[in-house]
């Protein structure tokens, strides 16, 4: 997972161009609000149950801040710091009106039953019900939390503060969800592509092959998009392996097979395949859309994709991000790549104030003209600065949030 | 051992063995010889003598440098893959730091003494290594450029007030985009 110091590196290669000062740069960098709260239940047994829960908000200067909460082993507050600066340039960067936050709590899910995480969930909104709200901080669904975790969420804070379903986005579409939220971000990385593809005069989607690593939400429905717009998905993975068939994968015979056994392994149609090999693939575009870190110096000579899309957070280390620079790889960075859903996380919350619900078709114009204007920026900037979209992306950010934050006045 | 023998070949041809034959590769990898180290183990130690070369497989660890007061100051954290006690390889002097493991570590050591023998015997594959740390180190200077800068600029004698005011004209004006 990325800490701090990974995220930053990025952040201080844009801000040196910039040539802000170190003062600057810090107070930029420095996270607004972190806590750090005991979150104990009593479990179903009787004993008592003590985790840690974290939330950190990076900044606000742009408006409340936004980001997810995820129940994982490892979560500390170096990792929630890293993710919530993250979100705050992420969302410079498709020009929403939001800042960045993350946060979680230190349990893995699997080890409680349903009722021990709803009374998990309460507890720390309980603990944490005076920093988040529809106007301060609004989470949303992360790793290992799902619609349910926020109907909780959501129920538990308006019991405190009156009916308030902005208070959090992801919500199942019965419970003041958006239509499209499941397979935003899946989409996001299709439409960051194929304004990437028209704008460097590339063709379309149709006919390119593509190995996509992950089958989670993100990594499924990307090749579901792919797949309908008649691109050739030649390989996917999970976590215990993938599979790979250079006439293209049945991506809905795909889908079924995962959806009846859980995962992509067995599946007749393809040969077996490594997440090592997976990645050397010699494709169109590759799609790391699973774990951070994945490419890194040890493997980055050897990519054989000319453009590579971010659709997981922190996929790429910063050594391998220059190594692919310099071979002349196109990165299609995490930051605008995967801001699909925290777009229409935005356009939930909207509805849930307006208390009006948009139609499906709404929602994909607004989220394609977010990532087209988005792109539009970059690939400008990229371009007259002669920079990465990376570089680029951050520049944008740096150069929104900090605008903001001296108009309010430091 | 989590690292099979093959793959501890092949992450050492990846960070190592770049621009190298294979059967250059081989040459290096059959003279190194494999460790592991436990979390909170010093595995080089600042001012000792360099026993060589080190490509660390697993895990991470933390480098400490002595500060004025004798007391160890962390400088930097590395992850696997990459190369440790690339200087004093080169420059033969002893360790310009101390790594000390933060997680169980696997490694592959190439001893000074090996290094020695297939520099005296004009390996190829030895020299073509001396190129990748040469680029390995460089990267590294270069990262140390950027902290310099920044550890320069803290310094810098602009007033506050003025600061933010430089910083408005120049996101109003150059960083408008």
């Amino acid at each position: 997972m990325p800490g701090f110091e990974d995220v930053n590196y990025y952040f201080r290669k844009a801000a040196r161009i910039m040539d802000l000062s170190a003062h600057v740069e810090r107070m930029l960098m420095t996270p607004f609000r972190e806590v750090k709260v005991d979150v104990s239940i009593t479990l179903d047994n009787g004993e008592l149950g003590t985790f840690i829960g974290y939330r950190v908000q990076h900044d606000n200067s742009r408006g409340p801040m936004k980001g997810g909460l995820r129940y994982h082993p490892t979560v500390d507050m170096d990792e929630a710091q890293g993710l919530a600066s993250l979100m705050t340039w992420k969302t410079a960067v498709v020009n929403l009106p939001f800042g960045g936050a993350k946060g979680g709590i230190a349990v893995d899910p699997a080890s409680l039953t349903p009722r021990e995480q709803e009374r998990l969930t309460r507890r720390f909104v309980q603990q944490i019900h005076d920093i988040i709200g529809p106007q301060r901080d609004i989470p949303a669904p992360d790793v290992n939390t799902n619609a349910q975790v926020m109907a909780w969420i959501m129920d538990e804070y308006s019991r405190i503060h009156g009916f308030s379903p902005a208070v959090v986005t992801g919500k199942p579409v019965d419970l003041f969800g958006s239509k499209g939220r499941e397979e935003a971000t899946g989409r996001g990385v299709v439409m960051a592509l194929e304004e990437h593809l028209k704008d460097a005069g590339l063709g379309e989607v149709r006919g390119k092959t593509f190995a996509v690593q992950g089958f989670g939400n993100v990594g499924s429905w990307t090749s579901r998009f792919l797949h309908e717009g008649g691109a050739r998905v030649v390989a996917a993975s999970d976590s215990r392996g993938g599979v790979h068939n250079a006439e293209g994968l049945d991506v809905p015979a795909l889908l079924a097979h995962v959806r009846a056994t859980r995962w992509i392994e067995g599946f007749a149609g393809g040969a077996p395949l490594t997440n090592e090999a997976l990645l050397l693939l010699d494709v169109d575009v590759l799609v790391p859309a699973a774990l951070g870190g994945v490419i890194t110096e040890a493997n980055a000579a050897e990519v054989r994709a000319g453009i590579v899309l971010e659709a997981a957070n922190a996929p790429t280390t910063p050594r391998a991000d220059e190594i692919l620079h310099d071979r002349g790889v196109t990165v299609l960075p995490d930051i605008y790549v995967n801001a699909g859903g925290v777009t229409v996380s935005y356009f939930e919350w909207a509805q849930n104030i307006q208390q009006f619900s948009w139609e499906e078709e709404r929602i994909t114009a607004e989220l394609a003209r977010h990532m087209r204007e988005a792109y539009g920026t970059l690939a400008r900037v990229a371009s007259e600065r002669k920079v990465s979209f990376r570089t680029a992306a951050f520049i944008v950010a740096i150069g929104r949030v900090g605008r903001a934050t001296v108009l309010r006045g430091v | 051992m989590t690292v099979t023998s093959s793959e501890a070949a092949k992450i050492v041809r990846s960070v190592l063995c770049r621009g190298l034959t294979f059967e250059q590769a081989d040459q290096i990898i059959k003279a190194m010889v494999p460790g592991t180290a436990e979390p909170g183990t010093v595995v080089m130690r600042e001012g000792e003598r360099g026993q060589g070369l080190m490509v660390l497989l697993e895990g991470s660890a933390e480098i400490l440098k002595q500060g004025r007061d004798g007391g160890e100051v962390p400088i930097a954290s590395v992850e696997a893959p990459t190369v440790l006690g690339e200087m004093s390889l080169i420059t033969e002097r002893p360790h310009s730091a101390t790594v000390r493991a933060l997680t169980a570590c696997e490694f592959q050591l190439l001893t000074r003494s090996q290094f020695d023998r297939l520099i005296k015997s004009e390996s190829l594959a030895a020299y073509k290594v001396v190129a990748t740390l040469a680029d390995v180190i460089a990267w590294r200077l270069d990262r140390m450029d950027e902290k310099f800068a920044e550890l320069s600029r803290q310094g810098g004698g602009v007033a506050p007030v003025e600061e933010i005011a430089v910083l408005k004209h120049k996101l109003f004006t150059e960083w408008n985009l």
